[in-house]
């Protein structure tokens, strides 16, 4: 919206509020009267997005309905991974949501980006993959060992799918990619 | 339930169905498989044009975005709106959000911003548990993600209506921001609620007991909306179990 900060009916009394510098209490300024939480505008400074397909000029098919618009537009730098790149992508050829190129600055060709997550339409969550991050999400050092095994010792994408997506799914992609 | 002819799940979904008024909105959170249930009941049985927003569904989901959904809610579109509290106090605060101190919680739930908005938009809110103990019905909730009452001048269309467990039904009282205990599930009695509930409800011993579910009301719980659930995907596997597998109900 590019407004400064919005007017909420809610959130009035929680803890959440006392905790959270970006949302105040406020009279409305119509009828000098009726008190309501005013949120400040989230700029994030990139949006990161994986989607079904993107064309080079970062106008993007978004496979499911979101509110990718919406923190694309607030966002000064966005970002999208995208398991194909085509042609073009039109409004009208689009699912679910789309995303004109004027608010997407990078575009990257990422198959399986999503993963261990899923790509509507494309893949489902890893379910193995997902127990074993929770696992190791239990405490710190068997995360820090899991970002080291899944992100930090992996030197590309490439070597990503090679070495983490399940052989069913990745075979999958050849035979799309035929 | 042991001398129940119905699971607890059953139960609430049947008295949530109660709730829901013909023609209103009504809506339910996210992994709300009881609640999404009880809609569905009420649509098929007094509330034929109830609008359902079943929020992770999406045969039951009328948007594209959640800016939708949000601002429905603050515009007091919504009159029914069903949520779950891990703990939930005499003041009708709930928490969804984390267990201890809040610097240094001992455990931490989804929490989210949808409840602490709906709660004070929505124009009634039931909140419901499957747990009905000391520890999930208590006299302060640790962190309050959304507050049974306010100050009369803050901006709220609805609150707080009822909290709903497999063994009571409470009302809030909007003047004297409490619960009040309106009644028991048999065969539960007054003395068990009180004695599982760890704020103070007063003299219980003349409760009424809640109308059990009728053969009408369990017979499509198990059957068109169990069939309804399971072929829209939603909360299939749920219904499946948890609808299909209780004892068939005398005609």
């Amino acid at each position: 919206m590019g407004v400064p900060y919005v007017p909420v009916v809610g959130l009035v009394g929680s803890s959440l509020l006392k905790r959270r510098d970006d949302m105040k209490i406020c009279v409305d300024p119509f009828d000098g009267k009726t008190r309501s939480v005013v949120a400040k505008a989230l700029r994030p400074d990139v949006a990161l997005f994986h989607v079904q397909a993107a064309d080079p000029e970062g106008n993007v098919s978004a496979g499911y309905p979101s509110d990718n618009v919406l923190l694309a537009e607030a966002s000064r730098t966005v970002i999208v991974t995208a398991e194909r790149i085509v042609e073009r992508v039109r409004e009208r050829d689009a699912m679910g949501s789309f995303l004109p190129g004027i608010h997407v600055d990078v575009v990257v060709h990422a198959p399986f980006g999503a993963h261990p997550a899923g790509c509507p339409g494309e893949y489902g969550p890893d379910p193995v993959h997902m127990a074993g991050y929770v696992r190791s999400s239990r405490d710190d050092a068997s995360f820090a060992e899991y970002l080291k095994r899944v992100v930090f010792d992996v030197p590309n994408h490439e070597a990503y799918i090679e070495r983490f997506v399940p052989k069913a799914l990745a075979g999958r992609l050849q035979v799309a990619g035929d | 339930m042991p001398g129940r002819a119905y699971s607890d799940a059953e139960l609430l979904a049947v008295l949530m169905s109660r709730e829901v008024r013909d023609g209103e909105v009504s809506a339910c959170g996210a992994l709300s498989m009881i609640p999404a249930a009880g809609l569905l009941l009420a649509k098929a049985l007094h509330a034929p044009d109830a609008e359902l927003i079943i929020l992770g569904s999406s045969a039951y989901m009328p948007f594209q975005t959640s800016r939708q959904f949000h601002y429905l809610c603050q515009r007091g579109e919504l009159g029914l709106f069903f949520v779950s509290g891990v703990q939930i106090d005499q003041y009708a605060n709930y928490n969804l959000h984390l267990l201890g101190d809040a610097d240094r919680p001992s455990v931490r739930f989804p929490g989210g911003y949808g409840g602490g908005m709906i709660y004070y938009a929505a124009r009634r809110t039931i909140v419901f548990r499957t747990e009905h103990t000391r520890r999930s019905l208590v006299e302060k909730v640790d962190f309050i993600s959304a507050a049974g009452a306010t100050p009369p001048d803050i901006l709220r269309h609805g609150g707080p209506s009822k909290v709903l467990t497999p063994m009571a039904t409470f009302r809030f009282d909007k003047d004297a921001g409490r619960l009040k205990l309106e009644s028991v599930h048999p065969p539960y009695t007054g003395g068990e609620v009180a004695a599982n509930t760890g704020f103070d409800l007063g003299d219980v011993a003349r409760v009424r007991e809640a109308p059990e579910p009728t053969t009408e009301e369990l017979r499509l719980l198990r059957g068109g909306v169990r069939t309804a659930m399971i072929e829209t995907g939603t909360y299939a596997d749920w219904a499946r179990k948890t609808l299909g597998e209780a004892p068939a109900v005398p005609a």
